[in-house]
């Protein structure tokens, strides 16, 4: 661990809905540019943790901070640095690509390029077609496009490839990759143990809203005595970690 | 990492970008312009030949006491109660609110712009209504236009609050329609939208008119005829406003 001021700091994170616990004391430190992965099955605290790092759900208790800010706190600060793409969710229907992504660069001031976003995705041939005229796949690589519109220095994805052709995939990991290579910090909340072994510096397997263990995705196979991510999966939860889609 | 972050709101090119977009989603919806812009001029159309030549008041017509004032109110209400609901229920049930919430703007400036696309959509329709009633009609302007003017404002604001209780009310996009056209016809009714409410028993009519619907009617007619606008209809209009906004800022949810 390094003693630079971590990207996204949270200690002692707690959420229930009604009496079910989502996130139970669930502390992380992501260091600045690391891609960092939040593993688990469905329901084991995922996304709840994530949107109480973006800011977009309150703490029970405990407190987050990203690049030092408060999200709920320094709101507008933290809206200037963070991109976010969220697990489900929709954009206007009637409006095209193009239209989209004019809207969405607006809301910051030093945009990238419609034509740098659309070429990150893959989706350049599709300006002009409405949302709610694209495949599945194509509405979250925008939403993805989007993310990446003003120029985040932390980004969260919220299954970046799930619903995605193996091609969109690919092209998806290739995008991490060059940002990563500019140095954003990446969180990246994925079931697809073949991305997090690809793209991941270090996974946070989290079960029941606890964090088991925080390794590389080799430390986790060690950790665990199994051959590959999969089986240390199963050895560490007990769960089979259900394929993406 | 150690740049200094800044709080950078959305500037005007953003509420631009906003409101065209909002403007291309309520023109898209095309049928979603039926009610607001041709139900309206359809009442216009089919009680024009006949309430034109009808001298009730002071030589003008009841085109111009009655028809008028109830058509421009249709308009006002449906766009306000019916469309407006149905399109921030459509954006809370589908996470356009959440996704916006996660970018430097804010679920409120879709709010603000769908409002000014609403006033937008009103005076269209305001426009086409009066378009329609001089040129073909004949029909004359108010007597008392600034006050009919003000009349309107007021009006727009009571309707669209009333469409905000709907909005935060209805639990998803079809019951946000189905709440707002019965809000619009219940309101409609009982403030004379069909067959005038003189047709409805006394009391009725009474409770109608102080009702939005019913009390934008009368103040606009009485605007169009260039009498004293009855405060109680101003209040009643006032006070629709005052507990649409006080019940929507209680209960609007984002997400």
């Amino acid at each position: 661990m390094t003693t630079e001021e971590p990207a996204i700091h949270a200690e002692h994170l707690h959420k229930r809905y009604g009496d079910k616990i989502a996130v139970d004391d669930v502390s992380l430190r992501i260091d600045p540019g690391e891609v960092f992965g939040i593993l688990g099955t469905n329901g084991a605290g995922k996304t709840t943790t994530v949107e109480m790092i973006a800011g977009l759900r309150k703490p029970d208790g405990g407190r987050v901070t990203l690049l030092g800010l408060d999200p709920r706190h320094d709101r507008g600060k933290v809206r200037q640095v963070l991109g976010v793409q969220l697990q489900q969710a929709y954009l206007h229907g009637a409006l095209t690509v193009a239209e989209l992504m004019g809207l969405y660069r607006s809301f910051y001031p030093d945009p990238r390029s419609s034509g740098e976003l659309l070429e990150l995705v893959g989706l350049e041939e599709k300006r002009g077609v409405r949302f709610e005229k694209l495949s599945g796949g194509q509405q979250q690589r925008l939403s993805i496009a989007l993310a990446l519109a003003g120029r985040p220095r932390v980004l969260i994805l919220d299954e970046l490839t799930t619903g995605l052709d193996p091609r969109a995939r690919r092209q998806m990991w290739a995008t991490i990759e060059h940002l990563r290579d500019e140095g954003v910090t990446i969180v990246l909340v994925s079931h697809a143990m073949e991305e997090v072994e690809r793209l991941c510096d270090r996974v946070a397997l989290l079960d029941a809203g606890r964090v088991l263990a925080v390794e590389p995705p080799a430390g986790l196979v060690a950790l665990a005595g199994a051959q590959n991510l999969d089986d240390a999966f199963v050895a560490l939860t007990g769960k089979q970690l259900e394929e993406a889609e | 990492m150690s740049t200094v972050i800044e709080t950078r709101r959305p500037g005007v090119n953003a509420w631009l970008t906003l409101v065209v977009c909002e403007a291309k989603m309520v023109v898209r919806d095309t049928s979603g312009l039926v009610v607001p812009i041709l139900l309206p001029l359809l009442i216009l159309v089919m009680s024009a030949p006949s309430a034109g030549d009808q001298v009730v008041d002071g030589g003008l017509t009841a085109l111009e006491v009655y028809v008028l004032p109830l058509v421009l109110t249709m308009v006002l209400a449906s766009i306000g109660v019916i469309n407006m609901p149905s399109f921030l229920a459509y954006y809370r049930r589908t996470g356009i609110l959440r996704r916006l919430a996660v970018t430097p703007a804010s679920p409120a400036m879709v709010l603000v712009a769908q409002v000014v696309v609403s006033v937008l959509q009103a005076l269209v329709g305001l426009a086409v209504a009066l378009a329609v009633a001089f040129l073909a009609f004949g029909a004359r302007p108010p007597t008392d236009l600034g006050a009919a003017f003000a009349v309107y404002a007021l009006a727009m604001a009571a309707m669209y609050a009333v469409g905000m209780i709907v909005a935060a009310v209805a639990p998803t996009p079809n019951s946000a329609v189905a709440i707002g056209l019965i809000t619009f016809f219940a309101l409609g009714a009982l403030g004379g939208m069909f067959g005038g409410s003189g047709s409805l028993p006394d009391a009725v009519a009474a409770v109608g008119e102080r009702l939005p619907f019913g009390a934008a009617v009368a103040a606009l007619s009485a605007a169009w005829v260039g009498a004293a606008v009855d405060p109680a209809h101003l209040i009643s209009l006032g006070v629709a406003t005052v507990i649409g906004v006080a019940t929507a800022a209680l209960l609007f949810r984002w997400d």
